[in-house]
């Protein structure tokens, strides 16, 4: 076990140490007064640990947990020690904004991570852009996001990235991947009216059909508090469409999947970032077989720092990491890389939340989630990986469509 | 109790890095005095969420389409919520108890899943961005409505109108048999309960910046009730310490982390079973017997004479 | 159509089998108890632990959670109802104390993970599991273009069974004639010598009891067992086929099951799928409005 921390902690460092290394900033290997020895980075997380997201939320906090283990393992940030104040939102946008609040101006956090659910990102982006403290989202899919986090503001916000594939890419590559291999011809899209992040997993599917040659037969909505989903999954089912769409959150994908292969559905279920963890996979059973997303990760993909992380998260939690996992823990390793390179002088926060900000527009470098940069817009730009629910409860992989 | 430290040794740095907190605790606070207008008058009423939601999306409705002043926004959506609550009252007074709360908590939800989720000018399940949001000074006219409010409506209830509407609530018989107009009382009440939670919606489109369809559902009407049941319906502070202590509650027992539910939920039952009609209640410190322990005789005499 | 007739009844039969116990408690103690629907979480989710995370036998496990269930009946009497009572508390504070007692249930097994206190109970936080498919079985028939759940069809054979059950136990029995005496005026019941206390205990454990179970049969039918179910999934609905039927009325609560289910599907067919929510709770608005007493609530006198 030693041995295995100390290897993914070289790793982890030769990681900070490639991408500081391409930054001229002057004070991070000088001899004599090194600003950063024995201070600490402050770093805040926005995750709803309680209520519906915590399905998301506890796996982007051992992910993000585990990345500052290891970087203060092997010595810190140019020997100043991450500390990461993870607070609970509860799965509320209110209580996002006042935990970020007090994040920010008592626990005076340089930079924030989170929140968890896109819904609540409406919220805390906007009061983070204006106290002008720099923010990672590291599982917001939704749309705007970024860079239009005042939208429909259109002026770009200086302060919001994230390191989270958004639903805009992730659908269409998915669609595209299917259509490519099967050529369907009908679908019906199943979406939850009162849930903003199915709504909005909608609009990309209606917005994308017909690209692919894809006639969408019919929308039907239904509630997310609808107790049985068998009333409109029979609706979709008997319009025989080659695909059914879903665009929910939580267990209701695996719900709409058990019903519909019951009632004698044969076609493709194609959905978004909510199939995208072992959980659905493992609730939906045999009747997600096959069941197909876009995903931002994957456990087995080959880069370099992906083997490493997989392995250290298995040794400490003892689970296998799902997407939210590394997206927490790319997102740690961001800010690390950002505050490395940004010449911080622990001193007036404000000043070192500008220079945070403005090196993180510069990172570059090796992830779980692959290379990394964020584009002009403050948006990843990654492989995503198109990927199948096997049946029992884990996933394999269809194909992987790199960043055009 | 980081929380009790900072804000005694430190109100103004509490004030500064909790002012969201306090602005959710102010429109708490005027959603409580909401209900506690119906609760008053003897009326278990559950519309407050939806009357929000009329007050809410009016104001985010005109600044986006209208681009009319803030303030005329936000009258329009409290009088419009006032309009609604006039209609729905007509039908709906006249049940009394747990129907009325049900039926005015199907009114919400009627509201909710079958009118703002299917017309397009509320943005429907995606919601709507507040384009005149400004999280950090909205919390001005919070501050200043609160106590505006709290002096009207005290001393309303000192009015004939208040004397009315505790005459209507402790006995509605003989309240009409000595000449007041019930139903019409009720709705007066009704119709300002309506008006003063449009309000409180149209207000935090300011410091949430969105109004989505899940901000309004029952459960939020329940959890309005809680505040002014918790704090007491019968005086006017009532309601603004239940909101108060309840909405800081989980900032408050943060240190219970991951437990803080069950945290909260444990000190409501204590709140409400050792102050049963309210922290500011009246009754005094409930002592709990265990059950073989005899019973006190004015305990006993009161049992006997209550009705069923 | 057919297929969507036969969806109603089942849902239906999960609606009145949670109301009738809601309905018990509302009849005999004129108390909401809106722990009901926790109860009704905790059914299925202790199940779900006998079975999976203790490997019991699925009768053993079904068995051993109606009547934890039970026992939880007896702890909202205790921790949240009697204490009130003796105070002489308003009907009100009931109901905030049950809303606490629910929110503590809710959150203890959200936060039950691997490594928690309470692993023995849940593992799986905030998501959501279903009963492995080889101990509980569920085969399926395909006839005439119909799909037939066997679990689905039990749940119909059980609630009406039960409902029959407790039918004759109301009417027939010494016990039920006490309960009955009671729901139709506490200090009258007194005074004839029945220990009101206990029949109101007895009252929150039989509804409790019933509470887990449809839970369980709700688990089983909808393939969905997380912190969540009762309280997002079946408490409104329950509230409003109680209202539908007649508050206290058993038999309205049954035939409001079946009403809502029915009103639900046929508001998703013939109106859409974007109204149907709103309907259901229109026709309560509307049923209330013009006959507050619920289709069963005329005979009042005999409730029970």
């Amino acid at each position: 076990m030693p041995r295995m921390t100390s290897r993914i902690a070289l790793v982890a460092l030769l990681a900070l140490s490639a991408c500081g290394g391409s930054e001229n900033t002057g004070n991070s290997s000088g001899s004599g007064s090194n600003p950063y020895a024995g201070k600490t980075l402050k770093l805040g997380a926005v995750l709803s640990m309680t209520g519906a997201g915590a399905v998301y939320g506890v796996g982007t906090k051992n992910g993000a947990d585990l990345a500052v283990d290891t970087i203060n393992a092997s010595g810190g940030v140019n020997g100043a020690m991450v500390s990461l104040t993870t607070r609970d939102d509860a799965s509320d946008k209110a209580q996002s904004a006042q935990v970020a609040q007090t994040l920010i101006q008592q626990d005076q956090v340089l930079g924030l991570l989170g929140p968890t659910l896109s819904n609540s990102a409406v919220a805390m982006h906007p009061l983070a852009e204006s106290l002008h403290v720099p923010v990672v989202g590291i599982s917001n899919t939704g749309i705007n996001i970024v860079p239009d986090c005042n939208f429909p503001d259109q002026t770009p916000c200086k302060f919001i990235f994230r390191d989270s594939l958004g639903e805009e890419t992730a659908i269409p590559d998915n669609i595209k991947a299917y259509s490519d291999a099967a050529h369907p011809k009908t679908a019906v899209l199943l979406v939850a009216k009162d849930d903003k992040f199915s709504s909005d997993g909608g609009v990309i599917v209606q917005q994308n059909v017909a690209k692919f040659g894809i006639t969408l037969l019919a929308s039907i909505q239904f509630s997310k508090a609808d107790a049985d989903l068998s009333t409109p999954v029979t609706s979709a089912v008997q319009k025989n469409p080659d695909v059914i769409f879903i665009t929910s959150l939580g267990n209701i994908p695996a719900r709409i999947m058990t019903a519909a292969r019951t009632q004698g559905f044969k076609g493709q279920f194609l959905g978004g970032n909510g199939f995208n963890t072992a959980v659905v996979s493992k609730a939906a059973g045999a009747a997600g077989k096959g069941a197909q997303s876009g995903s931002a990760w994957y456990i087995n993909n080959t880069f370099p720092s992906n083997a490493a992380f997989v392995s250290a998260y298995k040794a400490k939690y003892n689970i296998d990491p799902d997407q939210f996992a590394a997206q927490g823990y790319t997102g740690v390793l961001i800010m690390a890389a950002a505050a490395k390179a940004a010449g911080l002088t622990f001193g007036d926060p404000t000043q070192d939340r500008q220079k945070l900000r403005d090196a993180l527009e510069k990172v570059s470098l090796d992830t779980p989630l692959g290379p990394f940069q964020f584009t002009s817009t403050h948006d990843v730009k990654q492989t995503v990986w198109i990927i199948q629910m096997d049946g029992s409860g884990g996933f394999t992989l269809v194909t992987s469509i790199k960043p055009s | 109790m980081d929380f009790f430290t900072q804000l005694f040794t430190d109100p103004v740095g509490f004030y500064q890095s909790h002012e969201l907190l306090v602005a959710q605790c102010g429109i708490n606070s005027i959603l409580a005095i909401s209900i506690f207008l119906t609760l008053y008058s003897g009326q278990l009423t559950l519309a407050n969420a939806g009357f929000m939601a009329v007050g809410a999306y009016t104001t985010v409705i005109m600044s986006l389409d209208l681009h009319t002043p803030l303030v005329l926004n936000m009258l329009a959506g409290s009088l419009l919520a006032g309009a609604v609550g006039l209609l729905i009252g007509l039908p709906v007074l006249r049940l009394r108890g747990v129907f009325l709360a049900i039926a005015t908590l199907g009114f919400g939800e009627a509201l909710r899943f079958g009118v703002i989720l299917n017309l397009p000018i509320t943005g429907q399940g995606q919601g709507l961005k507040n384009p005149s949001a400004d999280p950090l000074n909205g919390i001005t006219p919070i501050l200043i409505a609160l106590p505006i409010l709290t002096y009207v409506v005290w001393r309303l209830t000192g009015t004939r109108l208040g004397q009315a509407w505790a005459a209507i609530r402790e006995d509605e018989l003989a309240a009409s048999s000595n000449g007041i107009d019930v139903p019409r009382y009720k709705m007066i009440a009704f119709v300002a309960g309506a008006v003063v939670a449009g309000f409180a919606g149209a207000l935090e489109t300011h410091i949430n910046f969105f109004v989505d369809p899940t901000s309004y559902s029952a459960a939020r009407s329940i959890s309005i009730l809680t505040f002014a049941v918790v704090g007491s319906s019968v005086m006017v502070l009532g309601p603004i310490v239940g909101a108060t202590v309840l909405t800081a509650l989980p900032e408050i027992v943060q240190q219970a982390a991951n437990y803080r539910d069950v945290v909260n939920g444990v000190i409501l039952i204590l709140i409400i079973i050792f102050r049963p009609k309210g922290i500011l209640g009246g009754g005094g410190l409930a002592i709990l017997r265990p059950g073989w322990w005899p019973q006190g005789r004015r305990l006993r005499h009161a049992r006997a004479a209550a009705p069923d | 159509m057919a297929q969507q007739l036969l969806n109603a009844i089942f849902i239906g039969s999960i609606y009145a089998l949670f109301a009738v116990g809601y309905t018990l408690v509302f009849g005999v103690l004129g108390i909401l108890n809106l722990a009901h629907s926790a109860v009704f979480m905790l059914g299925a989710v202790l199940t779900y632990a006998l079975l999976v995370l203790h490997h019991q036998p699925f009768l053993v496990a079904v068995l051993i959670s109606v009547v934890v269930c039970g026992l939880l009946g007896l702890v909202i009497e205790f921790v949240t109802l009697r204490p009130l009572r003796r105070r002489n508390a308003p009907q009100i504070a009931a109901l905030i104390s049950t809303i606490g007692l629910a929110q503590i249930l809710v959150a203890i097994v959200e936060q039950s993970n691997a490594g928690s206190l309470t692993s023995w109970l849940w593992v799986d936080g905030a998501n959501s599991v279903r009963f492995p498919p080889q101990s509980v079985p569920n085969p399926t028939y395909h006839v005439a273009g119909l799909t037939l759940e066997a679990s689905k069809l039990a749940i119909v054979v059980v609630t009406v069974m039960l409902v029959l059950l407790l039918g004759y136990v109301m009417r027939s029995t010494q016990v039920g004639r006490g309960l009955r005496a009671v729901a139709e005026n506490p200090r009258a019941a007194l005074l004839m010598g029945i220990n009101v206390n206990r029949m109101f205990a007895l009252t929150l454990f039989i509804s409790s009891a019933l509470a887990g179970l449809a839970g369980i049969l709700f688990a089983i039918a909808l393939t969905d067992i997380d912190p969540y179910i009762g309280r997002d999934q079946v408490e409104l609905k329950g509230l409003a086929v109680i209202v539908l039927g007649g508050m206290g009325s058993i038999p309205g609560a049954v035939i409001g099951g079946y009403l809502l289910g029915l009103i639900e599907v046929l508001a998703f067919v013939s109106l859409g799928s974007n109204v149907e929510a709103g309907v259901a709770f229109l026709a309560l608005f509307v049923m209330l409005v013009l006959r507050p007493q619920g289709l069963f609530g005329a005979r009042l006198r005999e409730r029970l």
